[in-house]
């Protein structure tokens, strides 16, 4: 698929289309793979957001196409006009929100008009909180409609690689394809002067003052 | 909002676990995707990690974050390995650290002899540094702050990344390379690699992880 500006990669590339409601954790889970930070503020995507998302696997590196859609109305753009082409899914909802999980239905449909026969991976996000309102035995769209469930947490990491790996075990037809670690190239020399150095210490003693975000010890085992 | 109480992990150990004896019976997690066609073949490639010419001086489970200076603020890069490797032939140490699950490079730069630790306020299981970080494949000015699962950790960590600073020091202090000197100071990192792997339960069981990883990574090769 060829788009103006898309820079064009000599692995295999595919267009994944991501939809559900607003505030379901759209742009907060496509933002935790690529800078690795937890987005707490909320802000509705507008249209669409493309984000290319690069895998190391056994069978070489691959690419997904994150088409990263508004879940509000309002901020529709051009609505399913984004899902052309698209080669494989995700629907998000919030388990903390029931109405998210109810909407679901609708977005499954609209997706399917567009884009026949395509792997869908449904995602209940927001795991890690207590006070969920959908229990994952109420869960049960996805055997009416041959999709795949995955609860995740977009905030502690929980099963936050497996929709990707699912969508690229389908699209390769290879289920024992698996993740590996990505290539570490060798980081070259780098002069520092003096001045230059003070100026860095300085600095990091400013940084050493600003809290770290959710100081959790938990996430670490 | 966010509560990750272990009250919120045992329902889903629970549920790990009933899909766990599930995945026992049928060998592998249900799939209750639908069956799509293949849209691409791909064929199983050699893996390279990047490490393959260098020791491991330490490998634990950390949080990472770099520090933005748009928002004066901290924000996560990812939580994982970090590594301290030295290269076999030229002795120069690296770190390197990867997200867990996906294994993507989240850290990759020289341990340089202007490589300094310094606390960070808020913690005794974290330290901040400033490098030159080539984890996208180009060099970009960081700021970083790691934090560990315990202060006996992080001491270790520090204690060994300003060791190496030191010895790197005294090396370009010395007038023209000397053979016995840095002779002397690579057995110095030996000890080191000595001291790291003979100290502490958690660091055998990283250990350990280690092997798995390459245990997983050799029957690709």
């Amino acid at each position: 698929m060829a788009l103006p500006n898309q820079q064009v990669v000599d692995y295999p590339s595919f267009k994944l289309v991501i939809v559900g409601d607003g505030g379901t954790g759209k742009t907060t889970f496509v933002k935790r793979h690529l800078t690795g930070e937890f987005e707490k503020k909320y802000e509705p995507t507008i249209g669409v957001e493309v984000h290319p998302l690069d895998f190391s696997t056994n069978c070489g590196k691959i690419r997904f196409y994150c088409w990263d859609t508004a879940g509000q109305e309002k901020f529709g753009g051009l609505r399913d006009g984004y899902y052309i082409h698209g080669q494989c899914a995700i629907i998000m909802f919030d388990v903390t929100s029931r109405l998210t999980y109810k909407n679901v239905p609708t977005w499954h449909r609209d997706l399917c008009r567009v884009c026949e026969n395509i792997p869908i991976v449904l995602c209940g996000n927001k795991v890690d909180v207590k006070n969920r309102q959908v229990k994952a035995k109420q869960v049960t769209f996805h055997r009416k409609k041959n999709l795949q469930y995955y609860e995740i947490s977009a905030k502690s990491n929980y099963n936050f690689e497996k929709p990707f790996l699912y969508l690229a075990r389908k699209l390769a037809g290879d289920q024992n394809l698996h993740f590996v670690e990505a290539v570490a190239l060798k980081p070259p020399e780098v002069q520092i002067d003096m001045a230059m150095q003070q100026q860095h210490e300085a600095e990091l003693a400013a940084a050493a003052a600003q809290p770290l975000p959710d100081d959790d010890d938990d996430l670490i085992e | 909002m966010a509560d990750k109480e272990p009250v919120v992990e045992r329902p889903e150990a629970g549920e790990e676990e009933e899909d766990a004896s599930a995945a026992a019976a049928a060998g592998e997690e249900e799939d209750t995707g639908a069956q799509v066609a293949p849209i691409v073949r791909l064929e199983e490639v050699a893996v390279t990690t990047g490490e393959e010419d260098e020791d491991v001086l330490l490998d634990m489970k950390a949080k990472l974050y770099r520090f933005d200076k748009d928002g004066n603020q901290w924000k996560e890069r990812g939580t994982g390995a970090v590594k301290l490797l030295k290269h076999k032939q030229t002795g120069k140490v690296r770190l390197v650290m990867r997200q867990a699950k996906t294994l993507k490079i989240c850290a990759n730069h020289l341990v340089a002899s202007t490589t300094k630790m310094q606390e960070h306020a808020g913690s005794d299981k974290s330290c901040v540094w400033h490098a030159a970080d080539f984890a996208d494949g180009e060099l970009k000015e960081e700021m970083f702050a790691i934090r560990f699962g315990s202060v006996e950790n992080c001491k270790k960590f520090k204690e060994l990344v300003e060791e190496i600073a030191e010895s790197l020091t005294k090396n370009e202090g010395k007038e023209g390379e000397d053979g016995g000197s840095t002779a002397g100071l690579l057995a110095k990192l030996t000890v080191s690699e000595g001291k790291s792997e003979g100290s502490g339960k958690s660091e055998s069981t990283d250990s350990g992880k280690v092997t798995e990883t390459k245990a997983d990574t050799a029957p690709a090769e």
